[in-house]
């Protein structure tokens, strides 16, 4: 079908946004250093994952880190083959959300998997990862 | 409290519309939903404008279609519910008449999506969900967020990719019948199934497109209503809820929870069960989504959606016909258009207006269910004859 006739827009928008961390920082330094933790409320007991330093549960301000260690089960996954603008150029990619003990759950790439053969009820490992320009990630490993 | 009926309905054509802008797409649902009613636009108190955006070049959507349409002066908002818009927009215009601060209230829904490129609007919608949790690192894609609950929804019943493919076929079965769908063409199960994997197990043809597309309802008081139609189409219950932005807190991925507390709201307010519904049209912005919501709905128990499709049981003639205007796979997704449209069909089911996809209308009474993105929102809307 021919495309109607239009205007095309000259004026682009950049939108980068810098994404304030202050409060949870030390979850990103934790990563740093190989150690995956995560918030627990110091008034209800509740673990908050991704980590927040107010209680969704109780709304109390008081937590201490905890850190969840590096054994997950695998919950449910997927493959990615069609990726978004922003990673163009990726080759197709796994992704998990993985469960540790106690019930906190991720969600992360999911590395040494194949579609045909994962399996929820898999051991997989939580690892702590620096990306080249410096920002740190996790990522799932197959156990 | 006041009643709300639909008194006028508007829909139109779904597709890539890159003939005309957002003002103009918006209009044209507008103008047949006001010439439905037969309303005098001067008398329209609140325009509620049901809208995701960010993929066409009007930030404040609301007021460019209202200037448009020669609504300037009427109370307005946009209202974002991500893909559930279109039906948030008709629950804030309903609020405005059960108050009685409108007696006539015009809610219209509308989406833009190709004036960016398809991976900018795929990014945009990937995006939504937890952005730093899900997307920064990750590149999750929102079929990726929809075969995460497929995979565990085959783990836990059984349930087989070639069941989605079936719910794909039937859509493109009433996408042919229906002159103001994307895709109006049949397909076969062997076609869905041998499609592109765009994430493992969805495919290309589990997957709704991207769409450009207006629907507009008119909404009235029980007073008014009476004076402008003899057929007006009763908003009997309105439920939502919602669930958390980062798919990890969810307790499970084998269902939308916030399907089944909107779902409950809606019968409880309507005093009705899910038995008593003549026909539906549900949220199948993946083949999955459709056989979640069966189950969500209370339409089958828990676990055996796939077999209500295997069964006929949602196609006409079954016993409760689901998505027989194409639903968002064949007729297409304009995400903040699509919960209008849902009730601009079920309205005309109810009136009997839905010609050779018309479905036997016993109980009166049908229903409207809209997802927000993967369940982050949930609305489901009730409608009777009476």
């Amino acid at each position: 079908m021919p495309e109607e006739p239009a205007l095309h827009s000259k004026r682009t928008l950049t939108l980068r946004f810098d994404i304030p961390i202050s409060k949870t920082h030390e979850f990103w330094d934790s990563l740093r250093a190989g150690k995956f933790v995560t918030t627990k409320c110091s008034k209800c007991g509740n673990v908050s994952f991704p980590p927040q330093s107010d209680c969704p549960k109780c709304m109390s301000g008081d937590f201490e880190w905890v850190d969840l260690g590096r054994e997950a089960t695998l919950v449910t996954f997927t493959h990615v083959q069609v990726t978004p603008a922003s990673f163009a150029g990726s080759d197709p990619y796994m992704i998990a959300i993985g469960e540790f003990p106690g019930g906190v759950k991720a969600l992360a790439r999911l590395e040494g998997g194949q579609p045909k053969t994962a399996k929820p009820g898999m051991k997989l490992r939580v690892e702590a990862r620096v990306e080249k320009d410096g920002n740190p990630y996790y990522v799932f490993v197959v156990a | 409290m006041n009643r709300v009926a639909i008194v006028g309905v508007g829909h139109s054509r779904f597709g890539r519309r890159t003939d005309v802008n957002v003002g103009e797409l918006a209009f044209e649902s507008i103008k047949q939903a006001i010439d439905d009613a037969g309303v005098d636009k001067g008398d329209i108190k609140d325009v509620v404008v049901g809208t995701m955006g960010s993929w066409c070049e009007e930030l404040l959507p609301a007021v460019v279609v209202n200037e448009y349409a020669g609504l300037s002066g009427a109370g307005t908002m946009r209202v974002e519910a991500a893909c559930a818009s279109g039906s948030a927009a008709i629950k804030a215009a309903c609020g405005s008449i059960i108050s009685g601060e409108a007696d006539v209230a015009l809610a219209v829904g509308v989406e833009k999506m190709t004036e960016v490129d398809s991976p900018t609007s795929v990014e945009l919608i990937g995006r939504a969900g937890s952005y730093m949790w899900e997307f920064e690192n990750y590149g999750m894609t929102f079929p990726a967020y929809y075969a995460l609950y497929a995979v565990a929804h085959m783990n836990r019943f059984g349930t087989t990719e070639e069941d989605m493919a079936r719910v794909s076929v039937k859509a493109h079965h009433y996408g042919a019948m229906n002159p103001l769908a994307q895709f109006q063409r049949e397909i076969t199960l062997e076609k869905a199934m041998g499609s592109q994997v765009v994430s493992w197990p969805l495919k290309l043809y589990d997957s709704c497109p991207l769409t450009d597309g207006s629907a507009a309802v008119v909404l009235a008081s029980e007073d008014a209503a009476k004076k402008l139609t003899d057929t007006p189409i009763w908003i009997r219950g309105v439920g939502y809820s919602s669930d958390t932005a980062n798919l990890s807190r969810r307790s499970d991925y084998v269902g939308l929870e916030a399907s089944v507390h909107a779902a409950n709201r809606a019968y409880a307010m309507a005093k009705v069960t899910p038995k008593d519904i003549d026909v539906a049209t549900a949220h199948d912005c993946f083949t999955i989504a459709e056989l979640m919501a069966y189950e969500d709905l209370g339409f089958c128990k828990k676990g055996e959606g796939a077999k209500m499709i295997r069964d006929g049981e949602t196609e006409l003639g079954g016993r409760i016909p689901v998505n027989v205007d194409g639903g968002l796979k064949a007729k297409g997704h304009p995400v903040g258009a699509t919960g209008v449209s849902m009730a601009v069909e079920i309205t005309k089911q109810l009136r009997g207006e839905a010609g050779r996809r018309q479905a036997a209308i016993k109980n009166g009474l049908g229903l409207v269910h809209n997802v927000g993105g993967t369940g982050h929102y949930a609305y489901v809307t009730i409608l009777s004859r009476n």
